[in-house]
């Protein structure tokens, strides 16, 4: 075949030039450190207008806004979540559900291992004709009005100033409470740290200019983060924008700062595999 | 017998101040400085969370080392997909700016997962708009290669088109993806 005789020839090439660029490259960065991650960052931010000034708490916004209709199941966020985290086997930060609907109007929702693995093959026990499938990404609502907060009895979660609801791993007794209270399951207890868990947004991230890990990896943009008070950003002009965005579970009054677009009648008062 | 009548009122204020002064440095010794803060918590807990160690870094973070497969990637239909899903974390491969660890190359079957896991079409969940998926074998046979045939014989992982764009150009045929790689 031609394609393949090409596909030879180009490797060939590819290797020399491998030999020569990138193994150079290499060794030389073997000896002049680069700084590295704890101190400057090498590379250029993802969140314009955070680094090089001072972050004031007060008066940052931040929004996550997932699109249903671009998501393709990949997995790849979970599994950057897990990664960037070293989340143990079998807990979640964030998920993504498969929803399958047929032409009587059932609703079959599925969520193996929670999307880690991807969906490789398509649900064998549906007994009716599929109307519809879809995915739906899920994570840490980042609720305004947070219900895991109001019940901790030791101050453990809370609300910064710049609005991202975090666990103090050292306060935190692992009562369970919080677990109880949040109307996402989004929470869970770390059985490394015995302490509640949850998706924090990557906020050590953000607050590095760098944006969600699971949002870095996404393929295909169904995952978008972004800062309000940037006019120019990307969530500003979608929450700006006619589209329809909706939150999970409104009639709760939590008031999730995560967004929808394109999420359907059956997953906004539904929630959990 | 007035002061007799007096001793125990004194044992009880006295018993009081005692408990209440321990009480008092019991909560200041317990209670750590930074909380309350801006609420009911320990306002460092949030600078303990910025400082968490990243271990995903961004496609850009590649570019020093291995800027050969890096700007293939850049060029390819692929460059939306992070270096790290398919390869592992930069935190495992680099520390202070020097290579500390291999990361696994994926071959063979592997690669074949891999990528179904985004291009299947028997998921039928997948936008079109938003990515073009095979039926497997089917889009071998189409090839009128064998079945076994591995996707990056013909598609390289980094710019999926590249070869499939190079050939159509020798045999003439008209570039279909208008030159993307
Ligand atoms: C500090 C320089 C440096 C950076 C930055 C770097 N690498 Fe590497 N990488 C190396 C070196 C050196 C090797 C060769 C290791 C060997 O062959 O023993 C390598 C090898 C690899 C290999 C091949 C491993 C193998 O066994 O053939 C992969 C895949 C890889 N790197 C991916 C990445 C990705 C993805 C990133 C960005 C997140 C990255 N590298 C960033 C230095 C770097
Ligand atoms: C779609 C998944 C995918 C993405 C995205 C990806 N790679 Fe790879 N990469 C692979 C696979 C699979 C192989 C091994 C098979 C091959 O080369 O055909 C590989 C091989 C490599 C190698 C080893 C090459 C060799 O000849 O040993 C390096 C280095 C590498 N990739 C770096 C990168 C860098 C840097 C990026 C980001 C700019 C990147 N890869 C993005 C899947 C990917
Ligand atoms: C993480 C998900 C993911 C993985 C894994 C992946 N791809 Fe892709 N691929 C995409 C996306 C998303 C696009 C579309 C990019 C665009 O059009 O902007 C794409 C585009 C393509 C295209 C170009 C299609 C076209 O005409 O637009 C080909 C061919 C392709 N991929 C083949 C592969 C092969 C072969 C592998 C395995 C090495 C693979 N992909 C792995 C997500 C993935
Ligand atoms: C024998 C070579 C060959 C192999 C092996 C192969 N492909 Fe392809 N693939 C092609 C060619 C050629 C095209 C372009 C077809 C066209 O433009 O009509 C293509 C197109 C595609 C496209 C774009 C489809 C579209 O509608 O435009 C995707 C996605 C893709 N391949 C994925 C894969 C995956 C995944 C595998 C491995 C399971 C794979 N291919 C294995 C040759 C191959």
């Amino acid at each position: 075949m031609e394609s393949s005789k090409f596909a030879i020839d180009k490797d060939r090439r590819t290797f020399v030039k491998n030999v020569l660029k990138g193994t150079i490259a290499g060794s030389l960065l073997l000896v002049i450190p680069m700084g590295g991650a704890s101190g400057s960052l090498e590379v250029p931010a993802q969140i314009p207008g955070i680094r090089g000034r001072k972050y004031d708490m007060f008066k940052q916004r931040f929004a996550f806004i997932v699109n249903i209709t671009r998501c393709i199941g990949c997995g790849s966020c979970c599994v950057a979540d897990k990664r960037e985290y070293n989340v143990p086997d079998g807990y979640y930060r964030t998920w993504v559900e498969r929803y399958i609907k047929d032409f009587d109007g059932n609703v079959y929702v599925d969520c193996p291992n929670g999307g880690l693995d991807g969906y490789q093959t398509p649900r064998a026990d549906i007994p009716g004709k599929v109307r519809d499938t879809f995915f739906v990404p899920k994570l840490c609502n980042m609720c305004k009005k947070p219900s895991c907060v109001q019940v901790c009895p030791v101050g453990a979660t809370f609300k910064t100033p710049d609005g991202f609801v975090l666990v103090d791993k050292e306060r935190c007794v692992g009562c369970g409470y919080c677990i109880q209270a949040c109307p996402y399951s989004v929470r869970f207890l770390n059985p490394v740290t015995h302490t509640a868990d949850k998706c924090t947004w990557c906020y050590h991230r953000v607050r590095k200019g760098l944006l969600p890990a699971c949002v870095n990896v996404c393929p295909a943009n169904a995952r978008k983060f972004g800062d309000l008070n940037d006019p120019e950003s990307e969530v500003t002009r979608i929450l700006a924008s006619p589209d329809v965005i909706t939150v999970l579970k409104p009639e709760l009054g939590n008031m999730p700062a995560l967004y929808y677009e394109g999420l359907r009648r059956e997953v906004v008062y539904e929630c959990g595999p | 017998m007035q002061s007799d009548y007096n001793t125990h009122i004194k044992r009880i204020v006295l018993l009081l101040v005692v408990a209440a002064v321990l009480g008092f440095l019991a909560k200041k010794f317990a209670t750590p400085t930074s909380f309350g803060k801006y609420g009911h918590y320990r306002a460092d807990a949030i600078q303990d969370e910025v400082d968490r160690p990243l271990r995903h870094m961004t496609n850009e973070s590649c570019l020093s080392c291995h800027p050969f497969e890096w700007e293939l990637h850049e060029q390819g239909r692929h460059k939306t997909i992070s270096c790290e899903f398919c390869h592992g974390t930069y935190a495992d491969h680099v520390q202070d700016g020097k290579f500390a660890g291999r990361l696994p190359v994926k071959k063979g079957e592997e690669i074949k997962t891999l990528c179904l896991r985004c291009h299947n079409k028997a998921i039928k969940a997948r936008p079109k708009d938003v990515i073009k998926t095979v039926e497997m074998p089917r889009h071998l046979e189409d090839q009128h290669v064998q079945v076994t045939h591995i996707c990056n014989q013909c598609h390289h992982v980094h710019a999926p088109l590249i070869y499939i764009n190079h050939a159509q150009k020798v045999l003439g045929i008209e570039e279909a993806n208008n030159g993307k790689q």
